[in-house]
C-alpha cells in the first residue's frame, strides 16, 4: 500500500483539528474543495470556498484572526505568497495577527502550468516578514505534526505542501517545529536538505563515499525558525556544507545556512538550488529536477565540481 | 495637530469628520476605558490617511489623551499619519495602504456572525480607494456571504473623478448587491438619519452609505483638490483656518 499523500493528510488533519477546536476556520480559493468536504460537513459555518480573490481571502482571514479565530488560507502557492504578499505583510504581520497559509504547488510542482503557477520565492518573501514561521512538511506524518504544533501559536505560519514525499518515515515524536533531524552521520561533508530533496541527499551518499566524501545529512522541515545549533555543530565537524533545496538561490535556506556557519575555519559552502531565473521548460516534476540537478546524481556532480575529489573513504 | 507636527492630511480628514462625529456620538457602542470590550461595535478607517479626524474623535470620547495628541507624528508618540492598531486605543485596524481595511472588516463581520454575536462593523473607504480591486472583491464576497452586520461608508469627495471621471459609485455598489443610501456627508441630520435607518442583522443585505463630501470642508482655502492634500499650514495660514472654523 502506498503511503498516504501529504495532500490527503492535510484534509484529514484539518478534519480532526476542526472537530477538536471550534476556532479553526478554513478559507479556500477554489482548490481542494472536494477534498475538504468532510471538514466542511463536520465543521459547519467554518469552511468557505470564498472565490477567486486571494488578496481579499488573506485580509478576511486576518479579520477572523482579529476576532480570535485560527484561520487557514489555502490555495496555490503563488496566489497566496506572490499575489497577496502585501495582505500578508500588512493585515497579518504588521498587525501582529496569527494564522496559517497552506499552499500547494510547491516550487515547480505544477511543472507544465508555467511560471504563473510556480512559486520558488516563498521562503525569501515570507522570511522578510516579522512574526512568521515556515514549515515544509514532506510526509503525511510531518504535515500532521507540524500543523498541530503551529496552527494556534502566535505566528503567521506558511505551510509549503509539496506534491512529492521523500518517503523517509520518522517517528511522530521526532518531528518538532524548529528542530532539524540528523538523518545520517558523516565526517567530512554536511548536506542540508529540505523538502523532497532529502531523498536525493540520502541516495547520493554511496556515490559520494566512493569519491571520498562521507556525508552527514541534516533534514530541515522548518525553514523558520531554523535549527542553527544543529547545522553549526555539524559543519564545525565537517567544514564542508552543501544546501539542497527547491527554491531560488537568492533568499533560500542556503542563505540562512551560510549566515549560520560563517566564521568556521576552512569552511567551504555550496548551494544546489534553482538558479535565479524562471523555470520555463515543460515536462514532469522529475524532469525539471533532472534539468536543475536536484537529484542524487546532481548532488554528486555538485560536490565533485565544488569541493573536488578526495581519496575514497574506507568503510569498515 | 498637523500644524504643530508639520505633517498630515487635513482636507481628507475634513471630508469625513462630520460622519465620524455622528458615528461616535450617536451610533457606535463602545467603552473607551475598555477598547477591546467584546460587545462593542467596530469602526475601521480604511482610508487611513484621514486619521486626523479619527484621532480627534477618539480624543473627544476618551480613548486618547491630550499628550497623545500633542505627540502626533513626534518621537515617543503613538499617533502617526496612518493609524497603527497595535499602538492606538480604539483603532480597530492598522491601515494606510488603500484597499485593506474593508476586506479585513469582512473577516471581522464574518467572525462575529460565526460566534453568534450581534456586533456591528462600520468601515469608511475613500472614493479614490474604490479604484483598488480589493474593494470590489470584498464587496462581492460580503454580498455573497450576506453580511448584514457590515456597513460601508464611502467618502465621495471627488478625488477619484480627478483620475477616472466615469465614477457612478451608487450604480456600482447596487450592481454588487448592496443596499445603497446616498446622503450629504456634511449634514448632521442627514448622517444621523442614514445610520438610524440601517437594518443591520448578522445575516442580510450589506449596507453602504455613499456620502457626498468636500475635501477640506469648512475652510474655503482648503476646499477642493488643490495643493492641500498633504500640505501643512504656515502660522499665517493657520490663523485663516481657525477663523474660518469659528
Amino acid at each position: 500500500m502506498s503511503p498516504k499523500s501529504i495532500r490527503q493528510q492535510f484534509a484529514d488533519t484539518l478534519l480532526a483539528v476542526g472537530q477538536e477546536d471550534p476556532n479553526l476556520v478554513v478559507l479556500v480559493g477554489d482548490i481542494s474543495h472536494f477534498l475538504l468536504q468532510p471538514y466542511a460537513k463536520a465543521c459547519p459555518g467554518r469552511y468557505y470556498n470564498v472565490g477567486i480573490c486571494e488578496p481579499t481571502i488573506v485580509s478576511m482571514a486576518a479579520g477572523l484572526a482579529r476576532t480570535g479565530f485560527h484561520p487557514v488560507v489555502h490555495t496555490i502557492a503563488p496566489f497566496i505568497v506572490d499575489r497577496s504578499f502585501e495582505q500578508i505583510k500588512l493585515d497579518f504581520c504588521y498587525q501582529q495577527l496569527a494564522g496559517n497559509l497552506i499552499t500547494v504547488g510547491s516550487a515547480f510542482d505544477y511543472s507544465n502550468l508555467g511560471i504563473t503557477h510556480h512559486c520558488y520565492d516563498d521562503f525569501a518573501l515570507i522570511k522578510a516578514l516579522p512574526g512568521t514561521e515556515i514549515v515544509y512538511p514532506s510526509t503525511a506524518l510531518e504535515f500532521d505534526a507540524l500543523f498541530r504544533q503551529t496552527y494556534n501559536d502566535r505566528a503567521l505560519t506558511l505551510h509549503r505542501v509539496p506534491g512529492t514525499s521523500h518517503e523517509v518515515e520518522f517517528a511522530g515524536g521526532d518531528i518538532q517545529v524548529g528542530r532539524g533531524i540528523r538523518v545520517a552521520e558523516g565526517r567530512n561533508l554536511t548536506i542540508v536538505a529540505t523538502g523532497p530533496q532529502l531523498r536525493s541527499a540520502l541516495d547520493a551518499r554511496p556515490g559520494l563515499l566512493a569519491a571520498g566524501w562521507d556525508a552527514e545529512v541534516l533534514y530541515i522541515h522548518t525553514i523558520r525558525p531554523l535549527d542553527t545549533a544543529l547545522i553549526r555543530a555539524s559543519v564545525e565537524k565537517t567544514r564542508n556544507v552543501l544546501v539542497v533545496e527547491e527554491h531560488m538561490t537568492s533568499g533560500g535556506l542556503g542563505d540562512d545556512v551560510l549566515r549560520t556557519v560563517t566564521g568556521i575555519p576552512g569552511l567551504q559552502y555550496a548551494s544546489l538550488s534553482i538558479p535565479d531565473r524562471f523555470v520555463t521548460e515543460y515536462g514532469t516534476y522529475e524532469e525539471q529536477c533532472e534539468r536543475l540537478g536536484l537529484t542524487s546524481g546532481g548532488i554528486e556532480r555538485k560536490v565533485r565540481e565544488h569541493f573536488g575529489a578526495r581519496p575514497p573513504v574506507k568503510t569498515a | 495637530m498637523v500644524h504643530d507636527s508639520n505633517d498630515g492630511h487635513i482636507p481628507s480628514a475634513y471630508s469625513i469628520v462630520d460622519i465620524l462625529e455622528v458615528l461616535y456620538r450617536a451610533v457606535l457602542k463602545f467603552d473607551a476605558r475598555n477598547p477591546e470590550w467584546p460587545e462593542r461595535d467596530y469602526f475601521i478607517l480604511s482610508k487611513g490617511h484621514g486619521c486626523v479626524a479619527l484621532y480627534t474623535v477618539l480624543h473627544r470620547h476618551g480613548f486618547l489623551t491630550d499628550e497623545d495628541i500633542k505627540l502626533f507624528c513626534r518621537s515617543g508618540g503613538i499617533l502617526g499619519e496612518h493609524p497603527d492598531r497595535t499602538k492606538v486605543p480604539g483603532a480597530e485596524a492598522s491601515t494606510g495602504s488603500l484597499g485593506h481595511g474593508f476586506p479585513f472588516s469582512v473577516g471581522i463581520a464574518l467572525g462575529h456572525r460565526l460566534r453568534g454575536m450581534h456586533n456591528r462593523v462600520f468601515v469608511l473607504v475613500g472614493d479614490g480607494e474604490c479604484h483598488e480591486g480589493t474593494i470590489w472583491e470584498a464587496a462581492n464576497v460580503a454580498n455573497n456571504l450576506q453580511l448584514g452586520n457590515l456597513c460601508v461608508v464611502v467618502d465621495w469627495n471627488g478625488s477619484a473623478a480627478q483620475l477616472m471621471p466615469r465614477d457612478d459609485l451608487p450604480a456600482k455598489w447596487r450592481a454588487f448587491g448592496w443596499n445603497v443610501t446616498e446622503i450629504d456627508g456634511h449634514s448632521t441630520p442627514a448622517i444621523e438619519a442614514a445610520f438610524r435607518g440601517l437594518q443591520m442583522q448578522p445575516e442580510g443585505q450589506p449596507n453602504v452609505i455613499i456620502a457626498h463630501t468636500l475635501k477640506g470642508k469648512g475652510v474655503p482655502m482648503l476646499e477642493g483638490h488643490g495643493p492641500w492634500h498633504h500640505r501643512t499650514p504656515t502660522d499665517e495660514e493657520m490663523q485663516v483656518i481657525m477663523e474660518a472654523l469659528r
